[in-house]
């Protein structure tokens, strides 16, 4: 029974390091260099009309002015009316899916219910359900944090259904030794032991739902009512402004990076951690 | 040393003003819904047998004869089919802290809990009152007596099968239930550390003032001999009593006479059928 050696701070801070890098980090550093030189010539050796493509180079200006250095950093608002429409939806849809698969687990109905409502709403993209929402919310954010919530709430709910599944009989026996009540094996038991699940569903969640707001804000943006990232996209166009236009997708693309990255590091302090991570 | 021990034990034992029997298993049967929803498989059939208060009560028999069955029925987790289990002259219905099961299955630990903050959980769900710094203090009493300092701030996943084990009987025993309800919790390890266990197991035991009751099932022999006070033997097929039997050896190194013949006997019993 030798103990087996802890790995000391500073080599978890390099793993750490290491893991936010992914492994590949200096190819894909390359690889995305190259992608922008090529970019940069084409654009200026073909002459390609800048006002409907423009040079990389200056959608990166367009950017960092955006983000606030040498500009207005309007960006940031944009940016933060669509992730506070997004989180406000991850956090109701969570709730929800938490509640609903908890009562499944041990009422028969509940679990149909929650398998003909997946079943169901899982296939189709909820975008679809945008007119709908507009009818019934007007062009509010209510239309908004509706469909995303329902782009989000069926891969947290069926992951969340796997995960409750497999858990050990071990350690619901467990539970029950302890006497824990309702709530406490579920805060307890069931959902620490189902995190590895979960956390996948919500990766899948977070991502069904960043793409779908963002194509809500576009809708929204030919009315004129929206304030959003994808709204801001649209607006670029009709204004002409393809740079701003340009600016926000390479926008989108860098949030949806950064959560990515958040999720891995959640990931790395729990499941890894404990040793429950199954992939 | 072991013979004191034993002494005094049984001194306890008769001078005791309450009954001496802890469980009463009275005429029980366990039937499960038999496989397609026909009928049903019959596990345990009509056994009775008391455990003493503070003995070691092994279960022995061939694997499918039903000891998991009537081990899970005392603790409270499935319900007898017929008859009757009672702890302290009531009637077990659910499961209680009283009567903590330790399984054979190393998943038993929480897994983001690291060994300390096990046993810690369990003192906390035991006495919801008792303050952080004796709760932690009270987990890190058991942790080292079942050897497991140098690991305390571990994950399980990190620790071995061993370990794991002795994790699991430390926080067992943190909350110092009436009984300790233990299912081959050593049947998946390699011999030498199943035998270090056993011998373990003794000594915690000892160390805890040989206050615990402990029902332990196996299909091991000289585990049996080893632990149990009284080995309770069962056949197969359904699930019978087919024998109680006194070991005075108890405790005794492995090689010791009396110990090897009752291993020979016990051997005898289970092999006849
Ligand atoms: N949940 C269950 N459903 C149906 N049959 C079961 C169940 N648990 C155990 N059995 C049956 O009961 C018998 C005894 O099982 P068990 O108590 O696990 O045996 P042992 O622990 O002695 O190996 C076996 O035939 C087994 O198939
Ligand atoms: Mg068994």
């Amino acid at each position: 029974m030798a103990s087996i050696d802890i790995p000391d701070a500073a080599s978890r801070r390099n793993k750490l390091v290491a893991l936010l890098l992914n492994a590949g980090a200096v190819k894909k550093v390359v690889v995305l260099a190259l992608v922008c030189i090529a970019w940069e010539a084409t654009v200026r050796l073909l002459e390609v009309n800048r006002l409907l493509f423009p040079p990389i180079s200056e959608i990166a200006v367009k950017l960092a002015h955006g983000l606030g250095l040498g500009g207005t950093g309007e960006l940031w608002s944009y940016v933060w009316q669509t992730l506070s429409v997004i989180l406000q939806s991850f956090a109701i849809s969570i709730v929800i899916a938490v509640v609903v698969t908890g009562l499944a687990v041990s009422n028969n109905w509940a679990r149909e219910f929650l398998s003909v409502m997946t079943g169901m709403f899982q296939p189709l993209p909820s975008i679809a359900l945008l007119p709908m929402a507009i009818l019934w919310f007007g062009f509010s954010r209510e239309s908004l944090v509706f469909v995303v919530v329902m782009a989000m709430i069926w891969p947290i709910a069926s992951s969340l259904t796997v995960g409750f599944a497999t858990i050990s009989p071990t350690l619901m026996r467990l539970g029950q030794n302890y006497e824990l009540g309702r709530f406490a094996m579920m805060t307890e038991i069931l959902l620490p032991a189902a995190l590895p699940m979960m956390i996948s569903g919500l990766r899948v969640g977070w991502g069904f739902g960043w793409r779908t707001v963002v194509a809500a804000e576009l809708v929204f943006g030919a009315t004129g009512t929206g304030g959003g990232i994808g709204w801001y996209i649209n607006n670029s166009r009709l204004f002409m402004n393809i740079a701003d236009g340009f600016a926000g997708i390479l926008l989108v693309i860098i949030v949806g990076l950064f959560t990515e990255s958040l999720f891995r590091m959640v990931q790395y302090f729990t499941t890894h951690k404990w040793g429950t991570e199954n992939f | 040393m072991v013979a004191v021990l034993q002494t005094m034990h049984a001194d306890a034992r008769s001078a005791g003003t309450v009954s001496t029997d802890l469980v009463e298993i009275d005429h029980v049967s366990i039937a499960f819904p038999g496989s397609r929803g026909r009928g049903t498989v019959v596990a345990v059939e009509d056994v009775s047998v008391s455990i003493r208060r503070g003995e070691k009560f092994v279960i022995l028999g061939p694997s499918g004869c039903g000891k998991s069955t009537l081990l899970t029925a005392i603790g409270g987790f499935i319900p007898v089919s017929g008859g009757e289990i009672r702890v302290d002259g009531a009637a077990v219905r659910s499961p209680s802290m009283n009567r903590v099961l330790v399984f054979q299955d190393f998943g038993q630990l929480l897994p983001w809990r690291t060994v300390v903050s096990n046993v810690e959980w369990a003192v906390g769900k035991r006495w919801p009152k008792m303050p952080a710094p004796e709760r932690r203090a009270r987990a890190l009493h058991y942790v080292e007596l079942v050897g497991l300092g140098p690991q305390a701030d571990q994950y399980p996943n990190t620790l071995s099968g061993g370990q794991k084990q002795r994790c699991a009987i430390a926080r067992a025993f943190a909350v110092q239930p009436e009984m300790l309800l233990m299912d081959e919790p050593f049947g998946a390890l390699d011999a030498i550390n199943r035998e270090r266990m056993q011998f373990e197991l003794n000594r915690v035991w000892a160390a805890e003032s040989e206050r615990v009751t402990i029902a332990f099932v196996t299909h091991d022999v000289n585990e049996a001999v080893h632990l149990g006070h009284r080995v309770m033997v069962m056949s197969r097929g359904p699930g019978r009593l087919r024998a109680l039997v006194e070991n005075p050896s108890v405790g005794s190194p492995p090689h010791d006479g009396a110990a090897l013949k009752l291993v020979e006997e016990l051997r005898e019993l289970l092999k006849d059928k």
